[in-house]
């Protein structure tokens, strides 16, 4: 069963189409990335997912059913756009939130303060919101999302505003609540971000798909033939080599479609070259997106 | 689709609680007993004499050695009775009760003319423009002594105290039932007055309470919350527990007077026991707060789905502010109802919806409204508050949801048609 299913949604705004005909599974269990660049139509498509917007066409199911009250407490949602009450101490805007998914009072609370324990908050626990600053608040936004246990997670980027140490935290939190069966959908502009964490993505373009499946599937199908490679010594004169392009400090060595990187790397030894780094080429994300677009337009 | 009622409750019991503890909310709740008891110590200090206080008001302004001069051209008031000797004192000419005047003996006096008895013209002169001076000639005690002058002798003397005191009226309001006979200021207060700022008080609190689920839902767009919240629960299921939780807060304020109100009379009774009679019956206060319970559900309602659709708090409760206008009509014809509560006027305005609640609290505190009156502003009310609830709740998600710019009426109209 999945976790969410959609079938040629449509949302339009003012004769423009945010969303348009998009299909897609998420599997329960896995993490999803919805990439695409600002203005894509991700939010939008989110929106809908969550019945906070009816689409004009099209069909949800999410964790097996329509959405309604029932279901909406099954999700923890982190929406982009950051909320929390400013007047209300932490521990009080954690537990409402919680309750409003259907959690008694006394067990929001408890959940409430263990995960502001686990973020390093526990001190700030009865602190109004507006004292705590822009990534605790952020940090409490994330706990809010998750106070209620809930199966589906979307995060709509959620490591926005975030210090490197605090991404980690989160990314690692997001790895165990993986571990423990949860399904989470990331959204991002920024496709580096995900890339070590998704199994599956789509991604989308002026509300259209324009790459759907698995990460690893894509990637291979978009993989340059060439090679990564990091030296001091002179690359020339290597057979099989149709041109080298300087990156920083390492040479990006496009191959024949004939030479393998094997046959490279035997070259090298053969020579007694300096290897800091050798390694096949496979595209960022960025780049298979720009690619694909190109693609399309074509 | 079910309505989940938790969930409702969940949001009432915090709505509740979050405004109730607001201290602007804890200010004007206790304001008004607060008041109340001031007015009472200090009214309490008067003792029993309060009502007389008032009753004697205009004559506090006449100076207690009130001799009053007076030139008398006809002859048939000198001398002057001996009961009014000392308080009437006789001029034989205008020279000297003027000089009289001038040197401050007396405040005033009083020329008879010759053909006083054909004109009733009589000339009194004061000095300045001090309104003890006017008052002392110009007093019941002048009509008084004129009288008695002018029958000494040829009535009975029972005849002669009709004709100067002819009536001693007083007022018995006759109230469902109940009948109590007082002729002083205090039973005035409290069958028109109190009566007429409790029904206020009520209108009022439907605007205080309406305004706070406004300014909530204003916030909560601005802050960005909402989104939180709608995707933890239905608008629906938001709006019905804001409606009930901030009517909780109202009612609470109502009660709160209300009791205290209660507890003021009867614990100061010297005062109160003056007035005996409660400002309503019983089935005037049950209506009243039926018509409490109906406006501040449409208003609320109508405030809620126009306040989402302004992009800032303020913004929100600027469009909303055309509501509460409307409702406030009753209030600039007040004059008018007051003198008649069952006018045309009066009645139409009943019968409109956003007009109805105020207008109908008003006649219900000046008195007997028809029947016919309440039933049919009742069935209006309740059908707008059904419309209201069933198209509010979609504007209501529409606006939620729109930032940065109004939508336009032409999207209202869509999120209305909208399954």
């Amino acid at each position: 069963m999945y976790a969410i299913e959609t079938r040629d949604l449509v949302k339009e705004f003012n004769g423009l189409r945010a969303v348009d005909s998009l299909s897609f599974t998420v599997e329960r269990g896995e993490i999803f990335g919805l990439l695409g660049p600002n203005g894509a139509g991700k939010t939008t498509t989110i929106r809908m997912l969550l019945d906070i917007f009816k689409p004009d066409a099209g069909e949800i199911k999410v964790l097996g059913g329509t959405v309604d009250t029932h279901t909406k407490s099954r999700i923890g949602y982190l929406p982009e756009e950051r909320g929390l009450y400013p007047r209300l101490r932490v521990v009080q805007c954690l537990t409402y939130l919680a309750r409003l998914k259907g959690i008694g009072r006394r067990e929001a609370k408890s959940r409430a303060e263990a995960l502001l324990e686990r973020v390093g908050l526990a001190e700030w626990r009865r602190k109004r919101v507006k004292e705590l600053s822009k990534g605790m608040q952020q940090k409490v936004q994330f706990v809010a999302t998750i106070v209620h246990d809930p199966d589906l997670l979307i995060l709509d980027e959620p490591f926005q505003g975030l210090d490197p140490i605090n991404v980690d935290l989160l990314k690692e939190m997001i790895r165990e609540l993986h571990q423990t069966g949860k399904t989470i959908i990331f959204s991002t502009h920024i496709m580096g971000q995900v890339e070590q964490m998704c199994d599956r993505i789509l991604l989308i373009n002026e509300g259209q798909a324009v790459l759907y499946g698995l990460l690893a599937e894509i990637k291979s199908r978009y993989a340059q033939h060439a090679v990564l490679l990091r030296s001091d010594d002179s690359l020339e004169g290597l057979e099989g080599v149709l041109r080298i392009e300087k990156q920083g400090t390492d040479h990006l060595v496009f191959l024949r479609a004939d030479t393998s990187p094997q046959d490279i790397l035997r070259q090298l030894v053969a020579r007694k070259a300096t290897i800091t780094r050798f390694e096949v080429a496979t595209p960022s994300l960025e780049e298979i997106f720009i690619t694909a677009v190109k693609e399309g337009a074509r | 689709m079910g309505m989940n009622m938790k969930k409702i409750w969940t949001v009432a019991g915090h709505e509740f609680i979050t405004t109730i503890t607001r201290p602007g909310v804890i200010f004007s709740t206790l304001l008004p007993p607060a008041l109340g008891l001031i007015a009472l110590v200090v009214a309490g200090f008067f003792g029993g004499q309060a009502g007389q206080f008032f009753e004697g008001l205009g004559s506090q302004f006449v100076p207690q050695d009130n001799q009053v001069g007076y030139v008398d051209y006809t002859g048939t008031f000198t001398p002057p009775l001996p009961q009014y000797a000392g308080e009437f004192i006789p001029y034989a000419e205008e020279q000297a009760a003027r000089a009289a005047l001038i040197a401050g003996d007396i405040p005033g006096y009083l020329v008879i003319p010759t053909d006083y008895m054909a004109t009733g013209q009589v000339i009194g002169y004061t000095k300045g423009r001090g309104i003890s001076g006017a008052m002392a000639v110009d007093s019941d005690e002048v009509e008084a002594f004129l009288v008695a002058h002018l029958l000494a002798g040829q009535v009975d003397p029972a005849l002669q105290e009709r004709v100067t005191n002819p009536a001693k009226v007083s007022i018995v309001t006759l109230s469902e039932g109940a009948e109590a006979g007082q002729s002083d200021v205090w039973a005035i207060l409290s069958s028109f007055v109190l009566p007429i700022v409790f029904t206020m008080m009520l209108s009022i609190t439907i605007f205080v309470s309406a305004g706070f689920l406004l300014q909530g839902v204003g916030e909560e767009k601005e802050r960005r919350v909402i989104e939180i919240l709608i995707s933890s629960l239905t608008p629906t299921e938001l709006l019905a527990g804001k409606i009930l939780g901030l009517g909780a807060v109202g009612l609470t304020q109502i009660l709160v007077w209300f009791g205290t109100g209660w507890a003021l009379m009867g614990g100061v009774a010297v005062v109160f026991a003056v007035a005996g009679v409660l400002p309503f019956g019983v089935g005037t206060l049950i209506l009243a707060l039926i018509y409490f319970l109906l406006g501040y559900l449409l208003f609320a309602t109508l405030m809620a789905a126009v306040g989402s659709l302004g992009t800032t708090a303020r913004e929100g409760q600027q469009l909303a502010g055309f509501f509460s206008m409307a409702a406030f009509v009753p209030m600039w014809f007040m004059g008018f109802i007051m003198t008649n509560p069952n006018s045309l006027l009066a009645r139409i305005l009943s019968y409109f919806p956003l007009t109805a609640p105020t207008m109908v609290l008003l006649r219900l505190g000046m008195g007997e409204v028809p029947a016919v009156d309440i039933a049919i502003s009742l069935v209006v009310l309740i059908a707008a508050i059904v419309f209201c609830l069933w198209g509010g709740a979609k504007i209501f998600r529409m606006g939620l949801l729109t930032y940065g710019k109004r939508p336009s009426i032409k999207e209202i109209w869509r999120a209305l048609r909208q399954a």
